[in-house]
C-alpha cells in the first residue's frame, strides 16, 4: 500500500469511525503528503460517508451515526478546502439542496434522515428544519444557488404548504429556476404530480435517487 | 415537598430552562442511551419478542429513569431545556394515583392498574382509525358508529383532522382547522348517540391546541369525561401547541391523554436505545404533562422503526421493545398506560389482524391497562378504516387477560413469522386492505360475509394454537 493509499483510507476510516479528530489528522497528513485534496475528498471521506449511508440503509446504523459520519467529514473538508481553489471545489459536489418541513408541520426525523442521505451522496445541503415558510425556502434557494428545494411533510394538514411553495416560485418567475422534490409520510406521487412538483421520493433512499435524476436533467437542459 | 406545579414547568419551559441547539440535544440523547444501554447490558433479542425477565424489564426503568435526570425534555419553540432534579422527578412518580375515571353514564369506566401477567380484562379499550382519509359529515358519523355499536369497545380516538372542512381544505394551525375540531366533535357525538351510548369517553387529537380548546363543551362538544391528546415529540420534546393542550385539560378538567411513541432508527439508536429512552418520555409525561394531576392516562406508542426503506410499527424490534417498555412501567410505577400500535397492512385482510395479535401480545400479558387506537394506513387511502378491526382488538385484548409471557412469545413469534417477510418497501409496508364501504354495508352498518369469514378464520387459528377466547 503507498502513502497516498494509506491516507485515503484514514480519511475514509475516519468518517466510518465517527472520529473527527481523526478525520482532521488525516486532512493535515493528506496536505503534508501534497496528496490531491480534491482526490482526497472523493476517494477518501466520501467513500467512507458513502459506506455509512449503505450500513444505515441495512438496518445496522442509525441516524445519528450518519450525522456524526457527516461532522467527521466536515471537520476534514474545513482543513482541505484552503487548499482547492474555489470553482474546483463546486466539482466535489454533486449539487445543492435547500431542504426543510413544510410549514406548520414540526417532524423532523425523516428530514434529517434524507438530509444525511443526500449529504452521503455528495449533495450540499441546507438544512432549514421544522415549520419552513415557503418564502424561507426560496430566499435561502436564491441566497445558495441551489439546484433542488426539497419539502417534506408528515401530515395531511400541511401537505397544502407544499402546494404553496410551488405557487410562490411561480409568482416570482422562479419555477424553472429550481427542482422541487417532495415527500414524506402522507405524500403521494400522485400529490406530487397534481402540485406539479419535479419529483417525489416515498422513501430517503428514492429521494436521493430521485435528487441525482433531476440533476442530471437540470444540467442537460 | 410536592413535584413541580405545572405552572413550574411552564416557567421552565418559556422563561428559565437553559438554551440549548436542538441537534446538541438530540446528539446527547443518542450519546446518553447508548452508553447506559451498555451499563444496563440491554441487548435487542429477535428470538425472544416478549421477553420474561423480570430483571430486564427492571434494568431498562432504571436506564430510562437515568436518561430523562440527565438530558430532561426540550421545547422546540424557546430552545429551551426543562430540566428536573431527581428528587423532583421521585415526588412526580410518587403523585401518580394509579387510576383515571373516563366516560359517564351507563359508560363510565374506570381504569386501574394491571400487573405483569395480570388475568383481570383490559380496564379499557379504545378503538380509532388513524390517519386515513374520511370525508366530513356522514361517512364519517357512520365509520364511528361501526365503532361504537361494539359492546366491546370502551371509547375511541378520534384524529388526526380530516382534510377538509365545510368543503374547503383545511391546512394545519389554521382557522379552518379550529371549526373543524369542532365538527368532528359533533360528528363523533352523534356516531355514539345513534349507537345508543351517549356517555361514551373518546378523545380529540387535532393538531393544534385551538381545534381542541374550539371543540370543549360540556354539553354538545368535548366533555370533560373526554380527553384531549398530548403529544411527546420523538425523542423527549414538545413544543407550545402540546404544552397548550395540556393547560387546557388542566384549566377546563377534562382527561389529559398523552401519546409517547419513540422511533427506532432516529435519535434514540437501535431498538435498545428505543426501549430507553421511551421509558424517558413516559417519566417525560408525568413530570411535563403533569400526568398525576387530574384524571389521566398515558399510551406508550408502539416503537417505531424508521429506515431510509421504510417506517413500520408492528415490526419484529417494535414488539420486542414495546414489551419491555410494558413490563418496566407496569412493575415500577402507578402509571395508567395504555397501548397504541398502527398496523402495516390495511382493514380487512389477514395480516392485520396477525398484527394485531402481535401488538397484543406485547401490551396486555406485559401490564397494560388497555389499548387505545386503531389503525394506520401511512399512505392516505380513502376510506381506510372500519369498526371490524376495533372488534378484533378489543376481542383478542380480552382473551390476552391471564396469558403468560411465554405464551405470548411464542404467540407473538408465530405471527410475526406469517407477515414480516410482507414489510418491504416493494409492499409499501404490506396489503392496502379494504374501505369502509367495501367492509360495511352501510345501509345496516353490517360487516359483510367475506370479511366475517377473514375475522373468524384468523380467530379459529388463535384458538388452535391454544388463545382461549373467554366470552363468546
Amino acid at each position: 500500500m503507498t502513502k497516498e493509499d494509506e491516507i485515503l483510507r484514514s480519511l475514509s476510516d475516519a468518517v466510518l469511525n465517527f472520529d473527527s479528530d481523526a478525520a482532521a489528522d488525516a486532512a493535515r497528513a493528506t496536505v503534508a503528503s501534497n496528496i490531491n485534496p480534491v482526490k482526497a475528498i472523493e476517494e477518501g471521506l466520501a467513500k467512507g460517508l458513502r459506506e455509512v449511508g449503505d450500513r444505515f440503509e441495512r438496518g445496522e446504523l442509525w441516524l445519528p451515526h450518519l450525522m456524526l459520519g457527516a461532522e467527521a467529514m466536515e471537520a476534514a473538508v474545513k482543513i482541505l478546502a484552503e487548499h482547492i481553489p474555489k470553482e474546483e471545489l463546486e466539482t466535489t459536489s454533486r449539487g445543492t439542496v435547500v431542504i426543510g418541513t413544510v410549514e406548520g408541520d414540526i417532524h423532523d426525523l425523516g428530514l434529517r434522515i434524507v438530509a444525511s442521505m443526500l449529504r452521503a451522496n455528495g449533495f450540499k445541503v441546507y438544512d432549514l428544519g421544522c415549520d419552513t415558510r415557503s418564502l424561507n425556502f426560496i430566499e435561502k434557494a436564491k441566497e445558495v444557488d441551489a439546484d433542488i428545494i426539497a419539502a417534506s411533510s408528515l401530515m395531511t394538514t400541511t401537505m397544502p404548504f407544499m402546494k404553496d411553495l410551488i405557487e410562490a416560485l411561480e409568482a416570482a418567475g422562479l419555477r424553472d429556476r429550481f427542482k422541487v422534490l417532495v415527500g414524506g409520510g402522507p405524500v403521494t406521487e400522485e400529490w406530487a404530480r397534481q402540485i406539479g412538483a419535479d419529483g417525489y421520493g416515498r422513501d430517503a433512499a428514492e429521494a436521493v435517487r430521485v435528487a441525482k435524476e433531476l440533476i442530471v436533467k437540470e444540467r442537460s437542459d | 415537598m410536592t413535584a413541580p406545579s405545572l405552572w413550574e414547568v411552564l416557567d421552565r419551559a418559556c422563561n428559565t430552562g437553559p438554551i440549548m441547539a436542538v441537534k446538541d440535544f438530540d446528539m446527547k440523547i443518542f450519546r446518553v442511551a447508548s452508553r447506559l444501554a451498555k451499563e444496563y447490558d440491554i441487548k435487542y433479542d429477535p428470538e425472544t419478542p416478549v421477553p420474561s425477565d423480570d430483571s430486564l424489564a427492571d434494568d431498562a426503568w432504571k436506564a430510562g429513569f437515568e436518561l430523562f435526570s440527565e438530558v430532561g425534555t426540550y421545547c422546540i419553540n424557546s430552545n429551551r431545556v426543562i430540566k428536573f432534579e431527581e428528587s423532583e422527578i421521585k415526588e412526580g412518580l410518587r403523585e401518580l394515583r394509579g387510576e383515571a375515571v373516563v366516560g359517564e353514564g351507563s359508560e363510565r369506566r374506570v381504569l386501574s392498574l394491571r400487573g405483569v401477567e395480570d388475568d383481570r380484562p383490559p380496564s379499557i379499550v379504545c378503538g380509532g382509525v388513524i390517519e386515513s382519509n374520511f370525508p366530513e359529515g356522514e361517512l364519517f358519523v357512520k365509520l364511528y358508529q361501526s365503532i361504537a355499536q361494539e359492546p366491546i369497545i370502551d371509547g375511541f380516538y378520534v384524529g388526526p383532522p380530516l382534510q377538509s372542512s365545510e368543503g374547503r381544505l383545511v391546512r394545519s394551525g389554521t382557522p379552518l382547522e379550529a371549526h373543524l375540531g369542532r365538527s368532528m366533535v359533533s360528528w363523533v357525538r352523534e356516531a355514539i348517540r345513534r349507537a345508543g351510548r351517549p356517555g361514551m369517553h373518546f378523545i380529540s387529537a387535532c393538531t393544534a391546541a385551538i381545534a381542541n380548546v374550539a371543540a370543549c363543551d360540556p354539553n354538545d362538544g368535548l366533555r370533560r369525561t373526554d380527553g384531549i391528546v398530548s403529544t411527546i415529540m420523538p425523542e423527549l420534546k414538545t413544543d407550545y401547541e402540546n404544552l397548550s393542550k395540556v393547560v387546557q385539560c388542566h384549566d377546563y378538567g377534562c382527561i389529559k391523554h398523552v401519546y409517547n411513541g419513540s422511533m427506532i432508527g432516529g435519535w434514540a439508536g437501535g431498538p435498545e436505545g428505543a426501549v430507553i429512552v421511551s421509558i424517558a418520555n413516559a417519566i417525560m409525561a408525568v413530570m411535563v404533562y403533569n400526568l398525576g394531576i387530574g384524571s389521566s392516562y398515558h399510551a406508550l406508542g408502539y416503537l417505531r422503526v424508521s429506515t431510509p426503506n421504510y417506517s413500520a410499527f408492528v415490526t419484529r424490534p417494535c414488539v420486542w421493545g414495546s414489551a419491555i417498555g410494558s413490563q418496566a412501567l407496569s412493575r415500577n410505577t402507578k402509571m395508567i398506560n395504555t397501548a397504541i400500535a398502527m398496523t402495516n397492512a390495511g382493514p380487512g385482510t389477514e395480516m392485520q389482524f396477525r398484527e394485531i395479535v402481535a401488538a397484543l401480545c406485547a401490551s396486555i400479558p406485559c401490564g397494560r391497562e388497555g389499548l387505545s387506537q386503531g389503525v394506520r394506513r401511512f399512505k392516505v387511502v380513502p376510506l381506510l378504516g372500519s369498526g371490524l378491526e376495533n372488534r378484533f382488538w378489543g376481542e383478542v385484548g380480552h382473551a390476552m387477560a391471564g396469558v403468560k409471557r411465554d405464551f405470548a412469545n411464542s404467540l407473538a413469534d408465530e405471527m410475526l413469522s406469517k407477515y414480516e417477510n410482507k414489510i418491504t418497501r416493494d409492499t409499501d409496508g404490506g396489503p392496502l386492505g379494504h374501505t369502509f364501504d367495501e367492509i360495511y354495508d352501510l345501509k345496516t352498518l353490517k360487516v359483510r360475509k367475506q370479511f366475517i369469514d377473514i375475522y373468524n378464520k384468523v380467530k379459529k387459528e388463535l384458538e388452535d394454537l391454544s388463545l382461549e377466547f373467554k366470552y363468546y
